[in-house]
C-alpha cells in the first residue's frame, strides 16, 4: 500500500516534466479507445448470447480454443530453446537466423499463408503424402495450427531471447561450477530467471494465434476459427453480425492474459 | 601441487589476453593473482574453472590434466565480483544447491548447509532471499555456497572489489579466517595490491597477460624482480641512468657516479637502465654519509597527507622524485638535497623494462 502512495506522489511531482509526451501519448491512446468504445457500444443493441449460441459460432469457438493453445505450446517448446541459443552464442550466420526469426512478422499474414501453401499445400509432395495418410495439412485443424504457429511464434522467441539475454551469464557459470551440466543449469537457473519474459512472450503469442486471420484464411478457410467465422459473418450480415463473436474472442484473450498474469506470478524483485 | 598452470595462452579473436602463464598452487595455500585491470587475471580464473578453453597450455588439478574437462566435473568453487546468488532461491537453498550433484541428501545436506552458514555467520538468514541481504552478507552467503561442496580449489575473482573500504577490510580478515579454518586451497584475483599483500601467502603478479613475478609479498616488495613489480607494488620512484662500468656495476644517477654493490646480472657499459627507489627510503637534506648519495633539486610540490608530507622534488635531470617526509616540510621552490641510499637501489636493464 505504502508503495502505491509513494509511486503516486512521485508521478504527480513529475507530471509537469512529462506534459508534452503525456499529451502526445494521450492522443494515440484516445485513438485506441474510441473505436473500441464505439464497437462495444453496439453490443447493447445485439443479443450477444443468442449470437454465440448458434452451431456455427459454437464450432468456431471450439476450434479456436483447441488450436490456439496447441500453436502456443508448439511455439514455446521449440521457440524458447532457440531463444536461449540466440541469447548465449554468437556463431557464423547468426544474423541470418535472426532475420529468419522475424520473417513471419514482416511478411503480411496472407503472404505467410501463401508460403505455407506452397510448402505443404495439397498438391505439394509433403501435403499429398500427409493427405494420403489421412492427415490433411490444409483445410483442417492442423492447417489452422500451422498457420497460427508460423505467424505467432516469433513473439515468444523474441521476448524470451531478451529475457535470457538479461541474465548475467556468470549465474550459469556458477551453476556449472557447482556441479550441474548445461541442461540442468538451463532448467534450474536460466529458465526460472527468464520466466517473466517467457510468460510475456507466451501471452503475446497466444493473443496473436487466437486472433490469427490472414494466414489461416489461406491455409485453412475451413474448419472455421473465430476470426474466419467473424469474416464470414461480416460478409453475410455486416458489422452488427460480428459483434457477438468479436466480443467473445476479446473476452477469451483477456481471460487468458489475466490467468497467466495471475498464476504465473513471478517475483518482481529480480536482483541483478 | 594441487593446481598447476602450464603455459596457458589465450586469444579472444585476434586479441591476446594471456601469454604463456605458468604457476602452481600448493594444497592449503592462499595465492593472490594481482595485476591492473585488463592484465588477463579473469581469463586465468575462467580457464581454471573451465568456462574458457585456453588456446594453448594445460590446466592440471590434483595432478591430472583437466584442460578439456567440463566445469561441472572440476570440483572448483567459484565466486565473482558481482553477486551470482540465485534470486529465486533462499540463502539456504543457494548454499544447498551445490550439494545435490555431490549426492549429499536429506539430513546431511541440511547439516552441511547449517555448518557453512554458521561459518560465515549467516545462520539467521537461512530463509531470507538474496535481495533482503546487505552487500557484505551477500558476499558471505556466496562464499558459503562456493565452499559447501568442499571444492579442491576455491577461485575468487575480485570478490571484494565493489564494496566500500571499511566493509572490504572486515571481509578481507573474515575471508582469511575462513580460509584458515577450512584449509581450502584458494586462488584470489584482485587489482588491489594492498588487499593482495594483506591476504595472500604468495603473489602472482601479472602485467599485460604475462606473469611478471611470483613470490611472497615481502620478497616481491623488497626485491622486485621486474620494473613493473617495483612500480606496481607500493609507490616507487623510477630514475633513468646510464651504465658507466660493469662488475661492480657503476651507474650515473643525477649526474653522479654510484656503485651498486649487490647487483649481479650483467649490464653492458653505455646501456640505459632504470633505478627504482621507494619514497620512504629517500630523505631530504639528511645524512650524507654511509652509502647515501646526495642529489640537489628543487621542491615543486608539497602535499600534506596527515601523518607525513609527500614532497616532490625536481632534479637537475628534470626527473621528479617523490619523498615521504616526516618533519617540517620545505616550501615550494626551495632547493634541497635528496639523499638516496645506494644499497637500496633496484636496477633494471632495458630488456626487462621492455616486457
Amino acid at each position: 500500500m505504502s508503495a502505491d502512495i509513494r509511486s503516486q506522489t512521485r508521478t504527480a511531482s513529475r507530471t509537469p516534466d512529462l506534459i508534452v509526451p503525456a499529451l502526445l501519448g494521450g492522443l494515440i491512446l484516445l485513438y485506441f479507445v474510441v473505436p473500441f468504445a464505439a464497437f462495444v457500444s453496439r453490443a447493447g443493441t445485439q443479443n450477444v448470447l443468442a449470437g454465440l449460441s448458434t452451431p456455427e459460432a459454437q464450432m468456431a469457438i471450439r476450434n479456436s480454443l483447441l488450436t490456439a493453445p496447441i500453436s502456443t505450446a508448439i511455439a514455446t517448446i521449440f521457440g524458447v530453446p532457440l531463444a536461449y541459443v540466440l541469447a548465449r552464442r554468437s556463431f557464423l550466420g547468426k544474423p541470418i537466423v535472426e532475420a529468419v526469426v522475424i520473417l513471419p512478422l514482416i511478411v503480411p499474414p496472407v503472404v505467410g499463408g501463401a508460403m505455407i501453401l506452397t510448402a505443404v499445400g495439397r498438391f505439394t509432395p509433403i501435403g499429398s503424402v500427409a493427405a494420403a495418410a489421412g492427415i490433411p495439412l490444409t483445410d483442417s485443424l492442423i492447417g489452422v495450427i500451422l498457420a497460427q504457429t508460423f505467424v505467432a511464434a516469433p513473439f515468444v522467441i523474441i521476448t524470451a531471447r531478451a529475457g535470457f539475454g538479461a541474465i548475467d551469464e556468470r549465474l550459469e557459470q556458477s551453476s556449472r561450477s557447482l556441479g550441474y551440466g548445461p541442461l540442468w543449469t538451463f532448467w534450474n537457473i536460466s529458465l526460472p530467471l527468464a520466466r517473466g519474459a517467457i510468460l510475456a512472450g507466451i501471452v503475446l503469442t497466444f493473443a496473436r494465434a487466437i486472433g490469427e486471420f490472414g494466414a489461416t484464411m489461406m491455409v485453412a478457410y475451413n474448419p472455421r476459427t473465430m476470426p474466419t467465422r467473424i469474416w464470414v459473418d461480416f460478409i453475410t450480415g455486416g458489422i452488427e453480425a460480428v459483434v457477438p463473436l468479436a466480443l467473445a474472442l476479446l473476452a477469451i484473450t483477456l481471460a487468458v492474459i489475466a490467468a497467466i498474469h495471475r498464476f504465473g506470478r513471478v517475483p518482481t524483485v529480480i536482483e541483478r | 601441487m594441487i593446481l598447476e598452470l602450464d603455459g596457458i595462452s589465450h586469444r579472444y579473436g585476434e586479441e591476446v589476453a594471456v601469454r604463456d602463464v605458468s604457476f602452481g598452487v600448493e594444497p592449503g595455500e592462499l595465492v593472490a593473482v594481482l595485476g591492473p585491470s585488463g592484465c588477463g587475471k579473469t581469463t586465468i580464473v575462467q580457464s581454471i574453472a573451465g568456462h574458457v578453453h585456453p588456446t594453448s597450455g594445460r590446466v592440471l588439478l590434483r595432478g591430472e590434466d583437466v584442460t578439456g574437462d567440463s566445469p561441472e566435473s572440476r570440483q572448483i568453487g567459484l565466486m565473482f565480483q558481482r553477486s551470482t546468488l540465485y534470486p529465486h532461491m533462499t540463502v539456504g537453498e543457494n548454499v544447498a544447491y551445490g550439494l545435490v550433484p555431490r549426492n549429499i541428501d536429506g539430513g546431511e545436506r541440511r547439516e552441511t548447509v547449517a555448518t557453512f552458514l554458521d561459518l560465515v555467520d549467516l545462520e539467521d538468514q537461512r530463509e531470507s532471499y538474496p535481495h533482503e541481504l546487505s552487500g557484505g552478507q551477500r558476499r558471505r552467503a556466496e562464499l558459503a555456497r562456493a565452499l559447501a561442496p568442499q571444492p579442491d580449489v576455491l577461485l575468487l575473482d575480485e570478490p571484494l572489489s565493489g564494496l566500500d573500504r571499511a566493509l572490504r577490510e572486515r571481509l578481507q580478515q573474515e575471508f582469511v579466517r575462513i580460509q584458515r579454518e577450512t584449509g581450502v586451497t584458494t586462488l584470489f584475483v584482485t587489482h588491489d595490491q594492498e588487499e593482495a599483500m594483506t591476504m595472500a601467502d604468495r603473489l602472482v603478479v601479472m602485467a599485460d597477460g604475462t606473469v611478471s613475478g611470483i613470490g611472497t609479498p615481502r620478497a616481491l616488495y623488497d626485491s622486485p624482480p621486474t620494473a613493473f613489480i617495483a612500480s606496481f607494488l607500493g609507490r616507487s620512484n623510477s630514475l633513468e641512468s646510464t651504465v658507466v662500468g660493469a662488475d661492480p656495476l657503476r651507474i650515473t644517477l643525477g649526474g653522479r657516479n654510484v656503485t651498486v654493490a649487490d647487483y649481479s646480472p650483467g649490464c653492458a657499459k653505455g646501456e640505459t637502465v632504470s633505478c627504482h627507489i621507494r619514497p620512504d627510503q629517500v630523505w631530504l637534506n639528511g645524512d650524507r654519509g654511509n652509502g647515501r648519495l646526495s642529489i640537489p633539486g628543487e621542491v615543486v610540490q608539497v602535499t600534506d597527507i596527515g601523518r607525513r608530507f609527500d614532497v616532490t622534488v625536481r632534479l637537475e635531470s628534470d626527473e621528479e622524485v617523490l619523498v615521504e617526509h616526516g618533519g617540517d616540510p620545505p616550501s615550494v621552490g626551495e632547493v634541497v638535497d635528496v639523499s638516496v641510499p645506494t644499497n637500496d637501489l633496484t636496477v633494471f636493464g632495458e630488456q626487462v623494462e621492455d616486457q
